[in-house]
């Protein structure tokens, strides 16, 4: 655990033990087989309550670094409360990212941030499903239904989650290809096809 | 080509309709107000319910009941007028007191743990003495003079029967153990009791009987 | 059973949770979101999250849905034939069918939406509304001001499920606005019959509408500009009897809470 960094170290704001969080991040990091000689820092802002969900991952100089919104800790039964559901598949989730950006498939992918939608959330589908395998609460239907509001509401972009639902060993050009063809088959107007990119963490303090 | 101005009978020869009936207006009228105050206390009690039941299926078909019975006794209301009867307060009254204590004890359950006794008292006593009235007064009145009435109880025999049914099926889904069969029967038991001292939801002769009107059928 | 059963005893089975009040007014967190530039909180596809916030308002749908439900039938046990007419129950049992249809519609658009029964907590505004001593005042608070906010967020989520492709939620909203606007419309027409020769009456259930309308633009949650997460909708309200000087009103009303919310954050930081 000496390479693991949580930031804020102890919470304030919300009702999160910081020690039950780290050995949620230390289990969750052997469950998914994360390297265990990379350094990662955990980045909560506990200021975002749920529903404001968000994550960014990235592999910044061979380290990785985890941003979360507090709401994706956050139980939606108990305000400012832990829900180790979620917390473990948003890690889950986001260490299997982490894990594919240190792998040869995905060098060319870009930084979170520059993601857009679409290709987040096909990323996003790749990564549940793998923790499904892996015996993690997943729902299905949660991820189905962001997967449509970004990817599209058609029989193309349900092919393609069920692609990713039960998928392998994707590269980032797979994912990347799977935006185009999901693209191609959107048919909502020009402007739902390019969603603005807008990000809660670029929030700057008033 | 048929010739459309041939006399033909009033009455085509598969229509066995006959004028005599049991009821007078009076005695169609009484009952019709029995029956427009009992589906009051039914739509009141059902959508009084809703909010105790923890069991959402439960709580959905309560509401939706509720409605049926409100319709029912809306219809009842309509027809009381047609029966020479304009104060439509006057007549929506129990048929007794002993009908008054049976709604009073039908509606008494609350607590959240007693879904099978507010069900039992609609669903197994209630309903079927509700569909058996009602038979009968479609059966005993006049199906030509009084047929407004009869066209009414049709409808509202329809949803008795549908939502009867579908009470049945949730009860039959809630009682799970010995224990709650004896509920359930203890219930049941302790209601027709009560119902069966005020002789039926329109009084002694709810289904015959005793309420005959001599020389109302011609 | 009781007239008058207080919002505590509101029956649920042991998958939902009650909103903690105090939880929500102690969060430490509310005024440091309110030093925050989150960008509009209109609630639209492009907006971050905008998955997890529609389904959490969905869900907040749901839960008031089941309380409607429950209010409009406590309605027509809870007063005797002279405190609530015979036609005005009536409507009240009319509307129970109506909500406990919008509450199938809301189960089936949360299985939709990947969102569970009991999933996030559930607060009891609407059904407190629903616990007036006096039917006309309930028939403002609940089916004029509540059901009026209803027609808003449908409103507003129909124009979700519209941008973002939705089919079946564009489908279940515009329902389930059809029936609220007639709810709405019950509301405003019993105001003006039970009222018609008590002014005070009126102005006392008027009243009792407007704290409810408040309450509910707290914070600038409805309004009519890009900052409100639910929209205004003037087109459906005056369907549903609420004149152009009563649309007007809650416009203001929406705006001086806003405006209260923003001088509240600037006063605490
Ligand atoms: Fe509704
Ligand atoms: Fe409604």
């Amino acid at each position: 655990m000496s390479n693991i960094t949580l930031i804020p170290a102890g919470f304030t704001l919300v009702k999160f033990d910081a020690d039950q969080v780290r050995e949620l991040i230390g289990q969750t990091m052997a469950e998914v087989g994360f390297p265990a000689d990379v350094a990662v820092t955990i980045e909560v802002d506990e200021v975002l309550p749920h529903p404001l969900t968000a994550s960014l991952v990235d592999i910044v100089d061979g380290e990785a670094k985890l941003w979360f919104t507090g709401g994706c800790f956050e139980s939606p039964k108990r305000q400012t409360g832990l829900s180790v559901d979620h917390t473990r598949v948003e890690l889950g989730s986001a260490f299997l990212r982490a894990k594919d950006r240190l792998s040869e498939g995905f060098v060319n992918a870009p930084r979170d941030e520059e993601l857009d939608d679409r290709q987040r959330t096909i990323w996003d589908a790749y990564a549940e499903g793998r923790l499904v395998a892996l015996g993690y609460p997943v729902r299905v239907q949660r991820r189905r239904y962001t997967f449509r509001l970004y990817g599209g509401f058609n029989d193309v972009a349900d092919a393609a989650f069920a692609r990713l639902w039960s998928g392998d060993a994707l590269s980032w050009n797979d994912l990347s290809a799977m935006a185009d063809e999901l693209v191609a088959a959107d048919t909502r107007p020009p402007r739902k096809k390019s969603l603005r990119k807008e990000t809660l963490r670029s929030a700057p303090a008033a | 080509m048929s010739d459309p101005f041939k006399p033909r009978a009033a009455f085509a020869p598969w229509d066995r309709r006959e004028l005599p009936g049991l009821f007078t207006v009076e005695e169609s009228a009484r009952r019709v107000g029995n029956y427009k105050w009992l589906e009051m206390r039914l739509f009141e009690s059902l959508g009084g319910w809703v909010a105790t039941v923890p069991e959402l299926d439960v709580k959905l078909v309560l509401g939706r009941h509720c409605y049926h019975h409100a319709w029912h006794a809306e219809l009842m209301d309509k027809r009381l007028p047609e029966l020479r009867e304009m104060n439509t307060d006057r007549l929506c009254e129990p048929a007794n007191p002993e009908m008054a204590a049976f709604v009073e004890a039908l509606r008494e359950p609350e607590a959240p743990e007693h879904t099978i006794e507010k069900l039992v008292g609609i669903f197994r006593v209630l309903l079927p003495r509700k569909i058996a009235a009602y038979t009968y007064h479609m059966n005993a009145t006049s199906r030509i003079t009084d047929s407004p009435t009869q066209r009414s109880l049709g409808f509202m025999l329809q949803d008795e029967f549908e939502d009867w049914r579908e009470g049945e099926m949730l009860l039959q889904s809630l009682i799970e153990t010995p224990d709650d069969v004896e509920r359930a029967a203890r219930r049941q038991s302790e209601l027709e009791q009560l119902i069966l001292a005020a002789g039926g939801i329109a009084g002694p002769g709810t289904l015959g009987s005793e309420t005959v009107t001599e020389g109302a059928s011609v | 059973m009781r007239k008058q059963l207080p919002p505590e005893m509101l029956a649920r089975d042991s998958r939902f949770v009650r909103t903690s009040i105090m939880d929500q007014v102690m969060d430490p967190r509310n005024a440091k979101m309110g030093e925050r530039d989150l960008g509009s909180a209109r609630l639209q596809p492009e907006r971050p999250a905008a998955a997890d916030r529609a389904r959490n308002l969905m869900h907040g749908i749901f839960t008031g849905e089941i309380q409607a439900l429950e209010g409009a039938g406590r309605t027509t046990f809870d007063f005797d034939d002279e405190q609530a007419p015979f036609a005005l129950k009536l409507d009240m049992a009319r509307q129970c069918w109506d909500e406990s249809r919008h509450v199938e519609i809301s189960v089936k658009l949360g299985d939709w939406m990947g969102t569970e029964i009991g999933e996030y907590s559930e607060a009891t505004f609407l059904y407190e509304a629903a616990c007036a001593p006096d039917p006309i005042l309930r028939l403002c608070g609940v089916n004029r001001a509540l059901e009026g906010l209803a027609i808003d967020v449908f409103n507003t989520m129909k124009e979700f499920g519209d941008l973002s492709g939705d089919p079946v939620l564009e489908f279940c909203e515009d329902w389930m606005l059809a029936d609220e606007v007639t709810h709405v419309k019950m509301g405003s027409d019993w105001l003006r019959r039970l009222t018609a020769d008590d002014p005070e009456r009126r102005e006392r259930a008027l009243d009792f509408q407007r704290t409810v309308d408040k309450l509910f633009s707290l914070g600038g949650f409805r309004g009519e500009s890009e900052d409100n997460p639910i929209q205004l909708a003037r087109a459906f309200r005056s369907m549903a009897g609420f004149s152009t000087d009563e649309i007007d009103e809650l416009a203001e009303i929406a705006a001086q809470a806003q405006l209260d919310a923003q001088a509240m954050v600037a006063g605490s930081s």
